[in-house]
């Protein structure tokens, strides 16, 4: 009798066991389908583009225009900091004319992926080179353990004139590649670089009275945007994302958000907000979402937001939480 | 000298961490005597694999986390009654299910955001939803302790036995499961999987060392969880150490001390010290330790 069951019970578990196996293989198979291959038939003439992160697809597709077909490797959605490359976005590389990567420790991975690529033909453009980069403070440092070799602040694209620089990097590489069209990447990117003029002015006349005022932000991504326009921020969680606080740490904040009648606490999409949260329970504050632009969401993008509407919804953001 | 009292986070901290500490270690003392001490890995990775199906599915990821936390202990239970000595052996497996699960259903979810925000718990940012949560669970989950505490301590030592006198061990062990699994899908998002696995076994080991009863071992447990909670916050408030290891790092230091204590009792031939931990079974089965 005892046996029986078991006997029964085992075929049972064998059947659930095969059931659970051909979903977890049907999945695997399904998966790859439902991401596009390589750049696909569109691509054919233009020049391929892998850019790294959403800032840097943004300004190729600003600066090649029609001429270019831009493929955005780290997904949107994805916390930029801890993503590695999988073997489609390996093909892709083999496929591609130009990589660009922001550079300065954002991608910690670039270096590994480019040493595997066979790629003859590819051009590897560091956006980020030849700018003036701000070096992490050793507090700071400490702070973003587990991310190796971290010296630089990587988030130059939240000042609107290192965006325009890695823009012209941009626009210089692809004139390389593509000689043809090289009067349309240079008024693109005279088009482009307007704009970010413009954006600057902004940013200048609405900060003007806001000199040295904090931000409270959920990673420490803003030190070129409050260089530029002498603010001070200071993160929950350092200069890398996802660190949980330890307790000292959340005093240090909330005493500062008292000390400087700070108004309003910046989360993260990409970071969990609880922290955030904690902390305006704390000191009454509001919470407001600040975008550092890495992690742009599908909707996002679907949304028709870019670049430019979201640095002048920072703005506004900022503006509303310094008065 | 208690400016810490001041922060509402630390006050959350303290009462949620100190209420968790108490369950954990009243769930965990029948855990380990039932030679289930890696429970909470196994359940807190398998509540990750419920958070993925709940987003995957457009349900409320933390209703998946119970789900699957509730599924994965009863897996255990099943598993672990089949494999009789290798009743280890259950945890191991339904572990490696959960970790696997999880692994391939995130990479289904295409927002980290989403994911990220129903796994981590941080015990220095507990919402004031999640205090509550808390306070309820404690007091259900107590209540529920404190009721089967006599058949609990029976099924602990020997099921067969406790069956034999009578124990409805088929309800209690269920009751009991899903008690188990509640506790720890809410208790790794609010404060945490590493400080909920951890106080659920490291108190009970350190009071194994120097009670003499199974009535005591609840008791030093608790004491060890709650002490070393909050010595950890406190610790974690002062000189900035990250409260969830800080907190576990001292409990271990309790199991060395108590240990150390239980062993050189012993070595004075005081006679049962420490002896409660390695004849246990005995102990239970001739009933002659309190508790009952």
């Amino acid at each position: 009798m005892k046996k029986n069951t078991n006997r029964t019970g085992r075929f049972k578990k064998s059947v659930a066991a095969v059931l659970s196996m051909a979903l977890m293989l049907s999945m695997t198979v399904l998966l790859p389908g439902c991401k596009a291959k390589g750049f696909g038939k569109d691509a054919d003439g233009k020049v391929k583009v892998l850019a790294s992160i959403y800032p840097m697809y943004d300004f190729v597709k600003r600066i090649g225009g029609d001429y270019v077909a831009v493929s955005m490797m780290v997904p949107a959605g994805t916390e930029p900091h801890a993503w590695e490359p999988s073997t489609q976005d390996m093909m892709k590389l083999e496929e591609a004319d130009l990589f660009v990567y922001n550079g300065a420790g954002m991608e910690t991975w670039a270096e590994d992926v480019l040493k595997g690529v066979q790629n003859k033909k590819l051009t590897v453009l560091e956006a980020s080179s030849g700018l003036g980069l701000l070096v992490i403070s050793e507090d700071d440092e400490h702070e973003g353990e587990g991310h190796h070799h971290v010296e630089f602040d990587p988030h130059v694209w939240l000042s609107p004139n290192f965006a325009a620089q890695e823009m012209k990097n941009i626009a210089e590489a692809l004139k390389k590649i593509d000689p043809a069209h090289a009067s349309d990447y240079d008024k693109n990117y005279q088009l482009a670089k307007d704009e970010c003029d413009k954006l600057d002015s902004e940013y200048r006349t609405a900060l003007k009275n806001s000199d040295g005022q904090y931000i409270v932000v959920a990673h420490e991504a803003y030190g070129y945007l409050c260089m530029e326009y002498e603010l001070r921020q200071m993160g929950i969680e350092g200069v890398s994302a996802d660190q949980e606080p330890d307790a000292a740490r959340m005093r240090e904040i909330i005493d500062l958000v008292k000390q400087y009648n700070v108004k309003c606490i910046f989360f993260e999409e990409l970071v969990n907000p609880k922290v955030a949260q904690a902390i305006a329970d704390e000191t009454g504050c509001s919470t407001q979402a600040l975008s550092p632009l890495d992690g742009m969401t599908q909707a996002d993008i679907d949304a028709g937001r870019d670049y430019f509407s979201v640095m002048r919804d920072n703005l506004a953001a900022i503006q509303k939480a310094l008065n | 000298m208690l400016d810490f009292l001041q922060y509402t986070y630390m006050q959350r901290a303290l009462m949620v961490g100190v209420l968790l500490a108490v369950l954990v270690a009243c769930l965990g003392t029948v855990m380990v005597h039932k030679r289930l001490s890696l429970i909470g890995d196994a359940l807190s990775h398998s509540s990750l694999a419920g958070v993925a199906l709940g987003l995957l599915g457009g349900f409320n990821p933390i209703v998946g986390a119970m789900a699957t936390c509730i599924v994965a202990a009863f897996a255990i239970e099943a598993i672990r009654k089949k494999l009789g000595n290798h009743s280890e052996l259950a945890v191991a497996i339904v572990l490696s299910t959960g970790i696997g699960l999880a692994g391939v259903l995130s990479g289904f979810v295409k927002s980290s955001a989403d994911f990220n925000s129903f796994l981590f718990g941080s015990i220095v940012a507990i919402s004031a939803f999640e205090a509550r949560l808390v306070l309820i669970l404690a007091v259900v989950v107590l209540l529920a302790f404190l009721l089967l505490y006599k058949e609990l301590f029976f099924i602990s030592f020997d099921e067969q036995a406790a069956a034999i006198a009578g124990v409805p061990v088929g309800i209690v062990n269920a009751i009991f499961t899903i008690l188990t699994a509640v506790t720890i899908s809410i208790a790794s998002r609010t404060v945490g999987a590493l400080i909920i696995s951890s106080l659920m076994v490291v108190p009970v080991a350190a009071a194994m060392g120097i009670a003499r009863s199974y009535k005591t071992t609840v008791l030093w447990a608790a004491l060890v969880a709650v002490c070393s909670t909050v010595a950890g916050l406190i610790l974690s408030f002062y000189i900035g150490l990250k409260p969830g290891g800080t907190i576990v790092l001292i409990s271990v230091g309790f199991f060395l001390v108590f240990r150390g204590i239980g062993y050189l009792r012993g070595r004075r031939g005081s006679g049962k010290a420490g002896a409660f931990a390695a004849d246990g079974d005995k102990g239970a089965k001739s009933g002659s330790e309190g508790g009952v």
